[in-house]
């Protein structure tokens, strides 16, 4: 289960300098999603199931969903 | 944005959503869980619903004075069961509480059932505002 948790952690390292480098904005939001649930799964497997599910809930379903209608607003996805 | 198929699917999910958020609400003090994560699950359920169906139909379902109401009633019900909690509990004041149950079953805890349904509405709610007005402004 160490080697779960190093691969997790090493895919959070990534999936955050990608947030960071890329270009298109909503690939972005979609990035950040994708971090916020290997951070869950994370949060699980350091013992914290209460976190997780707040998390799961919160950062991937909520946030991402305010981003993805603030993008809408100002138009700032690409055709 | 008004799809069949959204419309079809959220019928047979939301029902499910909204039964895993009451049970994370009601074991939030026995297992994993609590009033903030069981809230934004029936909040997102609720997101869904007026995702599907469109404005109209999710403010004749969900409306502004109930949804206020019962906001503001579940603020004062845990404003009062905590500040009843804290003076009678805190000055040492032997005036009854509520009983502690036996360990494992969902009446134990003492005040946490309560006060966790109370933070499960307000935030359900919180959440289902904040997307109503960040996607058309009005709720």
């Amino acid at each position: 289960m160490k080697i779960f948790s190093i691969i997790m952690m090493l895919f959070l390292i990534g999936a955050s300098i990608a947030v960071s480098m890329m270009k298109n904005l909503l690939s972005t939001i979609i990035i950040f999603m994708v971090y916020s649930l290997v951070m869950a799964i994370l949060w699980q497997q350091l013992n914290a199931p209460d976190l997780a599910i707040t998390e799961a809930a919160v950062g991937a379903g909520i946030t991402t969903l305010l981003f993805v209608l603030t993008l809408k607003k100002i138009r700032g996805v690409k055709k | 944005m008004q799809s069949l198929i959204l419309r079809e699917v959220s019928k047979m999910i939301i029902p499910f959503i909204q039964i895993f958020g009451i049970y994370v609400i009601f074991f939030g003090h026995i297992s994993p869980g609590g009033g903030f994560s069981g809230g934004t699950i029936i909040g997102v359920s609720l997101i869904l619903y007026r995702i599907a169906h469109g404005k109209e139909v999710a403010m004749n379902k969900f409306k502004y004075n109930s949804l206020i109401r019962s906001l503001c009633g579940a603020l004062i019900f845990y404003g009062i069961l905590k500040g009843y909690s804290f003076i009678t509990g805190g000055s040492g004041i032997h005036f009854p509480q509520l009983p502690l149950g036996t360990a494992g079953n969902i009446f134990s805890g003492g005040y946490l059932l309560p006060l966790n349904i109370a933070v499960g509405i307000i935030v359900s709610v919180t959440v289902y505002f904040l997307f109503a007005l960040f996607y058309e402004g009005e709720i």
